[in-house]
């Protein structure tokens, strides 16, 4: 039962995809359906598997000695973020019927979200290493190939090649790691690795562990990887919200979650994770008020936010972390399907040609404030609830710097998200207008998406149980519903934290008053706008990429003699290398 | 010491298939190689496989390439080789010798050990590799007909590119970058 | 079905194999690639005999190289169909002048 549930999981995007790419836009009924019967039908598949998890193996597929067994398992970590993809991705796909109304290509469109939702699946559930990593290539190549979407837009393009080569970099990581997990252990499961993690030499597991560190910094958008994502923005927003805050940005949280057992013995790991964390919740908290683009500052903001899950689990606080990434796919993909339907309708994405939108469009307001409210982390919405127990984790840590630093991180949230919020809503209109509300399609999604985040915090009782009584080596000790309700609204540290986000909102109301700050701080405007000096950085690593991939090509002369030269001439290495190091 | 001379002649062939100047006559060339190696196989034991090398290698495909070169036409083509000739050498001698000294050192031939008769083995043991081979006649047949139909396919218009009317490419542009935004 | 040594067949083996690689490296014309094809070709069907005939498996080497016959007859097929397009419309059989595939 519980294989059946997993494969359809994995399987039903998949062929959904298929159908979607051959009806094309000239069979736009049955390429629409098709989208939404599979998408809606992987939603439920997933969260049947919610139900049916356990902690061994369900699927099993040997593939011979060099490949291991493909396998997969449907652990809490697994499904819960199965079906975070799976659900969401319907949202996204019913959202963008009408968002995407008018646009063409969307056979293409459609396939490749479809496959994207499969792969991300297959990848939280796949138990192999080497899988894992397949999965994760698949999801970059969607990632790319949704961001350049418009692929006559040469900034979309720009964007999505960026994208494409920092996390692919990033992966680069991860092969290392899984070719030296396999030669160390034998074999590219990952449960086994964790068992025999103890028995690794020093040198090697560090190794592991800081590849793994470094692709998983790539993948989540962290310091010193983050520049691709405020880029990949150009992607139509029903892409933003799945890919870049609900799902693919989550895998890099995900494999640090599911390695940390095994990493979190070596020295200065669990540190250097702290320290990525909180410099990217900080950096980012504090770009994203010195932009206009409100795309751009929700992605500023998941950075921001996937700082503290990372700086989590850099606390030992595996649960705070994935409760948490809970919250913020569902918040997050919020904000970007409200701002979806503010783009949509107003026509720009500058924050300064919005304002008083309250008026005429009051349903996309309402979802937003909610998603807002979360965001900033104030009681009630689920935001609130997964932010105070990551904090009140880096409290008990002991690392009272990286708690100050979160605090602060807290508050700039709080002073953007309003900013962002008031610029669109509230105030008077920058320009005379025809808008209207969200169509029916979008709010659907909204809706759905404003009731998880006002509930999902009840879920944390079976949440934490549902991890800790399947994974086995994590040793998590799980907490009922009302005893987190209870421990954080007496907990100290909580008031602090209300305290400072209080502070932060009343920094935007007050900002009449305190008009010196900005003035000041606008003479570094340089410093934000070249993103404190990575954005050069990563051109230059873009460049450098392509340059060698043009100096390479030119090894390919087309001639075919000299590509049987090369066949020859390979054959005689390889021929050569059994003989001397051969049995 | 037959098998020496058949090896010697079968090399010879070869390379006059090589150097011979005419198309023509490198497929003749060939149809010879074709009838020593299938004499070899007799020799060795496997006289079915011995007739299908004979019928298809020396028959069958000598007819196929005599019936292309006439369509085609037997124009001499430029000879200068484009890699250098040396290099050629070196690496064709390097990796048969590689090889060889893989290969040779298996010389001793063991009695014939009591087996099925090929037929059995064919459709029995190899069953498997009788379908892949009917779908590979049938996948080809269709190949070459589709390559040599008459006239020019239409160019099919490239998924990744968009082709519209110029007029209505303006209009859709105007739209598309006010909702992009 | 003497059991001489199989040296001089594996002689052959290499000989021809080295043939055909040495003509993939130098011809420039198409149809005398798919020649060179067709020896490397003779030369894996003599060493899969040869393979069953040493380890009196005769039989298996047998089948198995008539499913190599077959499959080599198809690339030889194809190819020279592909070839006689290849006349018709770029109007050269030059492996050097077909190079459009460049990096």
């Amino acid at each position: 039962m519980t294989a059946i549930l997993l494969a359809l999981t994995i399987g039903l995007p998949w062929v959904g995809g298929l159908i979607a790419w051959w009806a094309g836009d000239r069979r736009r009924r049955m390429l629409l359906g098709s989208a939404a019967v599979f998408s809606v039908a992987g939603g439920l598949a997933s969260i049947g598997l919610v139900l049916n998890s356990g902690s061994s193996v369900v699927i099993r597929i040997a593939l011979g000695g060099a490949f291991g067994d493909l396998t997969f398992v449907p652990d809490g970590l697994g499904v819960f973020l199965a079906a975070v993809a799976n659900v969401v991705g319907c949202l996204a796909v019913i959202f963008s019927f009408d968002y995407m109304r008018h646009e063409r290509q969307l056979g293409r469109y459609y396939a490749l979200v479809l496959l994207f939702i499969g792969a991300m699946s297959g990848l939280v559930l796949t138990g192999s290493l080497l899988f894992l990593f397949f999965f994760w290539e698949i999801t970059a190549f969607c990632s790319y190939a949704l961001i350049s979407f418009h692929n006559d837009d040469p900034k979309a393009v720009a964007g999505g090649v960026k994208a494409l080569i920092i996390t692919s970099l990033g992966g680069v990581g991860l092969l290392a790691a899984s070719l030296a997990i396999h030669a160390n252990t034998g074999s590219y499961d990952i449960d086994v690795f964790l068992t025999q993690a103890g028995s690794l030499a020093p040198a090697t597991l560090a190794l592991i562990a800081f590849g793994v560190l470094a692709a998983a910094a790539a993948k989540s958008a962290q310091v010193p990887f983050h520049t691709w994502l405020p880029d990949a923005m150009e992607a139509p927003t029903p892409i933003s919200a799945l890919i870049h805050a609900a799902t693919m940005v989550n895998a890099g949280v995900y494999v640090l979650a599911r390695f940390f057992p095994a990493f979190s013995p070596v020295p200065g790991w669990q540190t250097s994770v702290v320290i990525v964390g909180l410099v990217s919740a900080l950096l980012a908290g504090i770009l994203a008020l010195a932009v206009s683009d409100i795309k751009r500052v929700l992605a500023y903001s998941t950075i921001s936010q996937l700082g503290y899950m990372v700086a989590a689990i850099g606390f030992g606080a595996v649960l705070a972390s994935q409760f948490h990434l809970l919250s913020h796919a569902l918040f997050k993909a919020l904000l970007f399907l409200g701002a979806g339907a503010v783009i949509h309708s107003v026509g720009t994405r500058d924050m300064r040609q919005m304002g008083g939108l309250r008026r005429e469009m009051p349903f996309v307001r309402w979802t937003f404030l909610i998603g807002a409210l979360a965001l900033a982390g104030l009681p009630i919405v689920n935001g609130f609830w997964s932010k105070e127990a990551i904090l009140e984790a880096g409290l008990e840590a002991g690392l009272l710097w990286a708690y100050l630093g979160l605090l602060l991180g807290a508050g700039l949230t709080a002073l953007y998200t309003f900013r962002a919020y008031w610029m669109v809503f509230e105030g008077a209109a920058a320009t005379p207008r025809e808008v209207h509300d969200a169509p029916s399609a979008m709010r659907i999604s909204l809706l759905l998406l404003a009731i998880g985040c006002l509930t999902s915090w009840l879920l944390a009782g079976p949440f934490g149980r549902l991890l800790a009584l399947t994974l086995p080596f994590h040793a998590l000790h799980p907490v009922t519903t009302l005893e987190l309700v209870v421990d954080v609204v007496s907990h100290p540290s909580t008031a602090l934290a209300l305290f400072v986000v209080f502070a932060g909102l009343a920094c935007w109301v007050l900002r009449a008053r305190l008009a010196r700050i900005p003035a000041v701080l606008a003479r570094a405007g340089f410093l934000t706008s070249s993103d404190f000096g990575f954005e050069p950085l990563n051109k230059l690593v873009v460049r450098l990429t392509n340059g060698a991939a043009s100096w390479l090509g030119r090894t390919q002369t087309g001639q075919l003699n000299w590509n049987i030269a090369g066949i020859a001439g390979g054959l005689s290495l390889v021929l050569a290398v059994i003989l001397i190091w051969g049995s | 010491m037959i098998q020496l001379l058949l090896a010697v002649a079968a090399i010879g062939c070869a390379v006059q298939a090589v150097r011979s100047g005419r198309l023509l006559g490198s497929a003749l060339w060939l149809a010879g190689v074709s009838a020593i190696v299938a004499l070899s196989f007799f020799l060795m034991g496997a006289p079915q496989v011995a007739v299908i090398e004979l019928s298809v290698g020396a028959g069958l495909v000598t007819v196929l390439f005599v019936f292309s070169i006439g369509i085609a036409g037997d124009e001499p083509v430029e000879t200068q080789s484009i890699v250098p000739r040396l290099v050629g050498i070196v690496l064709s001698l390097a990796a048969s010798a590689l090889a060889a000294l893989f290969v040779l050192p298996v010389a001793v031939a063991r009695a014939p050990t009591a087996e099925p008769a090929f037929s059995d083995v064919l459709w029995g043991g190899r069953g498997l590799d009788v379908l892949l081979q009917l779908v590979l006649i049938f996948s080809g047949v269709l190949g070459v007909l589709s390559l040599l139909t008459e006239g020019e396919a239409p160019a099919h218009p490239s998924i990744m590119v968009r082709e519209v009317p110029k007029e209505l490419a303006e209009l859709t542009e105007l739209s598309l970058e006010e909702e992009r935004r | 079905m003497t059991s001489e040594p199989l040296t001089y067949v594996l002689v052959g083996v290499i000989g021809l194999f080295g043939v055909g690689l040495y003509a993939l490296l130098t011809v420039r014309n198409l149809i005398k690639v798919i020649v060179a094809l067709q020896i490397l070709a003779k030369s894996a069907l003599l060493a899969l005999v040869a393979a069953g005939y040493a380890g009196g498996v005769v039989q298996v080497g047998q089948s198995i190289a008539v499913t190599l016959i077959v499959a080599d007859t198809i690339v030889a097929v194809v190819g020279l169909a592909l070839a006689v397009q290849i006349r018709r419309r770029m109007g050269t059989l030059d492996v050097g002048e077909l190079s459009s595939l460049r990096g």
